[in-house]
């Protein structure tokens, strides 16, 4: 679960001049081919910090995302839901394991990736810095925090890096499940009893301004970002994503008779484009550098997962264990 | 203590407020990884899924079932440790890397041979699949039997070379660890269907005279 | 065929299931690697998954809807043992009880897909092979940490030692044991208890672990009864706190 907003600010934009012009050539021409880059070929290392960058952000927001659901694992009501729930829940735990696996092939260990998530050197999608205060927050996240990853992972997975690629596939067929699964709980709430009404539509309320900050603010157009597109790093614009996103989903949560609390929202029938208010970046901004509701939880979460399974992989590693990167 | 929404967080009794930072973890903390290949149906050739992290091949084997084989019918699964498997550079999509590579005739061959296991990829970004066996004194002694063997089989952009004994195979009377895979519907898109709820629901409205 | 008896077994199934399986989800996202995280995970729905199905037989037999059944008894409905109630603790005696209980539960498979009975023979040959993952998963994990560093044998061995007479609560009598058996539906506990000190033993004994001496340990009984820790109704309470908000919704 990943909407990809954030990442490609605040690098620095290495000089392309110091790479081999034949090798840039050549490398650039296998993605205009619409070759994937695999990993022991030659690439910039622009491409492969940037890369690593994405990958590992994507892999934090998978393990901190099965937190927030993770809320109500114990607590899913009735067999489907609870056997459903846990399913959700070990996916974003399992898409981890992939991402990360698909960022060690670049050059960069998990160990190393860990120890920055949990030491707040890298961060993972905003919106799991908020609360699920009842299973209805639960459903919401399941459903269109799912649709918003979906919309971004899709549009990824016909990037240029042959490992992300194919964690992606595998993801994206995973979500299918978690957005149909999201879906289906929405839709027994917001068609149940009054009680179970007023749930949802108070959870979308609560969920609705972090959604609409899950792809990022708008991209500054740069030679850097339009670089990285060349690249095929960067798929689809931040807003190009949330229109998307949009488009898609506001028609099904109409549907249902919920409120989107956003008296602005409609759709520019000329433009064909959303509009809406303009999501408070300030508060983004904020919280994504610490100050949310839950952002200590979650790491203080993940570090103590990490330190009372320590003797566990103590115990198992054997002395003459040598890592050596996986291979796709 | 911290006290969560999450009722199992708060039972972990975590300290609430600033904590220094985490040391560093050590180097393979998370052990070395292991490479997975899984086979779809009986007489389909193994394909690979993805690695894991584990200390040997008996765990490795163990985290590869759920990982990889929790989904979608599968009868047999293969772990090679990374570092035992030989990898060729890779040539453009369409070519033929055999044809690129220059292995040499080893001189004299004093070891005797053993089986290997061959993988081919036939286009970049997709998975390397299992092409067959063969007997030899050398990873490149296999890589030269491999393309006698099965390099016509073009495009072949990649190949990767592993000791048949280093590769720990599912046994046949393993298959029922999956039987029961496909009917794990619930975490599957296909059990979700609420067009009808929705219609209904929709229908009702309609019916109900606006407030 | 007396139906009380094969309800009562049917509970004793359902129920242990039910409880382990919730307890073993309480591990995902906290596991010691993301990749046994996710290998528990798959245990625990499986778990649950039997559960189900074993609270369905019961259903056929005329009790409540499976979501009824667990979601609104109270702790002294429950026929569960007392092993699966106890909290998860440290990752240890969550390993230990995964080892003693799935060890006991491959035997129940095997032989209730013998079963004379023809419903719970159907079900156990169906489900046996998700269960010969959870023994190689847990037989795994013991022979390697029970043979790695002293840290490790501590943890495991105080787990094991606190844990067993709790398992040693899994076989407990029901009522109609002899009723049971004489009618072909499994062996009874007796026998499943002398099997399962045998394949527990062969596994720890490639190990630096020791099994207590059983004599100097009281069992814990009453589970399959209604008597259970103090640990049950919480759990109880917790699984079914969204349900109980509108037990006749939908959710």
């Amino acid at each position: 679960m990943y909407g990809g907003g954030n990442i490609f600010e605040a690098t620095k934009f290495d000089d392309l001049q110091t790479e081999d012009p034949a090798k840039l050539a050549e490398f650039e021409a296998r993605i205009a081919r619409g070759e994937k880059i695999e990993p022991t070929d030659w690439m910039p290392e622009l491409y492969r910090k940037q890369l690593i960058r994405m990958i590992e952000q994507h892999a934090h927001s998978e393990i901190i995302g099965a937190l927030p659901e993770g809320t109500w694992i114990t607590r899913a009501p009735g067999f489907r839901r609870k056997m459903a729930q846990m399913a959700k829940v070990q996916d974003e735990v399992g898409h981890a394991q992939l991402l990360y696996s698909a960022a060690e092939t670049l050059g960069k260990s998990r160990e190393q990736m860990l120890t920055d998530l949990i030491n707040g050197k890298s961060k993972y999608s905003n919106v799991f810095n908020y609360p699920a205060f009842t299973w209805a927050d639960s459903n919401i996240i399941s459903w269109l925090i799912d649709a918003g990853a979906i919309v971004n992972q899709m549009a990824n997975a016909k990037g240029s890096y042959g490992p992300y690629s194919r964690a992606l596939e595998r993801i994206c067929a995973e979500e299918a499940f978690h957005l149909k699964y999201g879906h289906d709980a929405v839709v027994h709430m917001a068609t149940g009893s009054p009680k179970q009404r007023e749930m949802i539509q108070a959870a979308l309320n609560r969920w609705w301004p972090p959604i609409m900050t899950f792809f990022g603010p708008s991209d500054k157009m740069s030679t850097h970002t339009e670089t990285l597109m060349r690249w095929k790093v960067k798929m689809a614009s931040n807003d190009e994503c949330r229109q998307q996103f949009l488009d898609m989903y506001v028609p099904k949560i109409w549907e249902l008779g919920l409120t989107v609390p956003d008296p602005n929202l409609k759709k520019n029938q000329e433009t064909g484009q959303w509009e809406f208010t303009e999501p408070d970046w300030d508060e983004f901004k904020r919280v994504i550098n610490g100050d949310g509701p839950c952002n200590a939880e979650r790491l203080a979460v993940r570090r103590t997962a990490e330190e009372r399974g320590a003797w566990v992989r103590r115990a198992l590693l054997n002395p003459k264990a040598k890592y050596v990167r996986p291979l796709a | 203590m911290l006290k969560s929404l999450d009722p199992r967080v708060t039972r972990l009794n975590l300290p609430d407020g600033e904590v220094p930072p985490m040391e560093e973890k050590p180097e393979l903390d998370q052990f070395e990884t292991y490479e997975a290949f899984h086979q779809k149906k009986d007489g389909a050739a193994h394909t690979y899924v993805g690695p894991v992290h584990a200390p040997n091949e008996d765990v490795a084997f163990l985290f590869a079932k759920e990982q990889y084989s929790r989904r979608f019918p599968c009868v047999g699964l293969w772990i090679a440790r990374t570092e035992n498997i030989q990898v060729t550079p890779y040539g453009n999509d369409g070519e033929n890397v055999y044809d690129m590579l220059r292995i040499e005739e080893t001189a004299e061959q004093i070891e005797q041979p053993e089986p290997y296991e061959i993988f081919h990829l036939k286009k970049r970004g997709k998975a390397h699949t299992h092409a067959g066996r063969v007997m030899a004194t050398s990873y490149l002694n296999a890589l030269q039997e491999a393309k006698q063997a099965f390099g016509e089989k073009s495009p072949i952009v990649n190949v990767w070379v592993v000791k048949s004994k280093d590769v720990l195979q599912s046994a046949e009377d393993d298959k029922d660890m999956w039987t029961t895979v496909p009917e794990k519907k619930y975490r599957e898109a296909i059990a979700y269907k609420v067009m009808d709820k929705i219609t209904k629901y929709k229908e009702e409205r309609k019916n109900t005279p606006a407030q | 065929m007396n139906e009380l008896a094969i309800k009562d077994l049917l509970y004793k199934l359902a129920d242990d299931q039910l409880i382990l399986g919730h307890r073993n989800s309480e591990w995902t996202g906290f596991g010691p690697i993301l990749e046994e995280d996710i290998a528990f995970s798959s245990m625990a729905q499986d778990k649950i998954g039997h559960s189900l199905a074993f609270y369905t037989l019961l259903h056929e037999l005329g009790e409540a809807e499976p979501d009824t059944v667990a979601f609104t008894r109270n702790a002294n409905q429950f026929h569960n043992n007392q092993l699966v109630e106890l909290p998860n603790g440290e990752y240890d005696f969550s390993l230990i009880r995964h080892f003693l209980y799935d060890n006991a539960e491959i035997i129940r498979f095997e032989m209730l897909s013998q079963s004379s009975y023809e419903p719970i023979a159907k079900v156990a040959m169906k489900l046996k092979g998700e269960v010969k993952y959870h023994v190689l998963h847990a037989n795994t994990w013991i022979k390697n940490l029970g043979t790695s560093t002293e840290e490790a044998l501590i943890r495991l061995q105080s787990s094991l030692n606190e844990a067993l007479p709790y398992a040693l609560g899994m076989f407990e009598k029901s009522t109609y044991e002899q009723e049971l058996i004489n009618a072909g539906v499994y062996a009874g506990e007796e026998a499943v208890k002398s099997e399962w000190l045998k394949r527990i033993q062969a596994v720890l004994e490639k190990t630096e672990l020791r099994l207590p001496d059983l004599k100097s340990k009281e069992p814990k009984l009453g589970g399959r009864y209604g008597e259970h820790t103090e640990h049950l109704q919480p759990l109880l309470d917790e699984m079914a706190e969204v349900f109980k908000i509108d037990p006749t919704a939908e959710w």
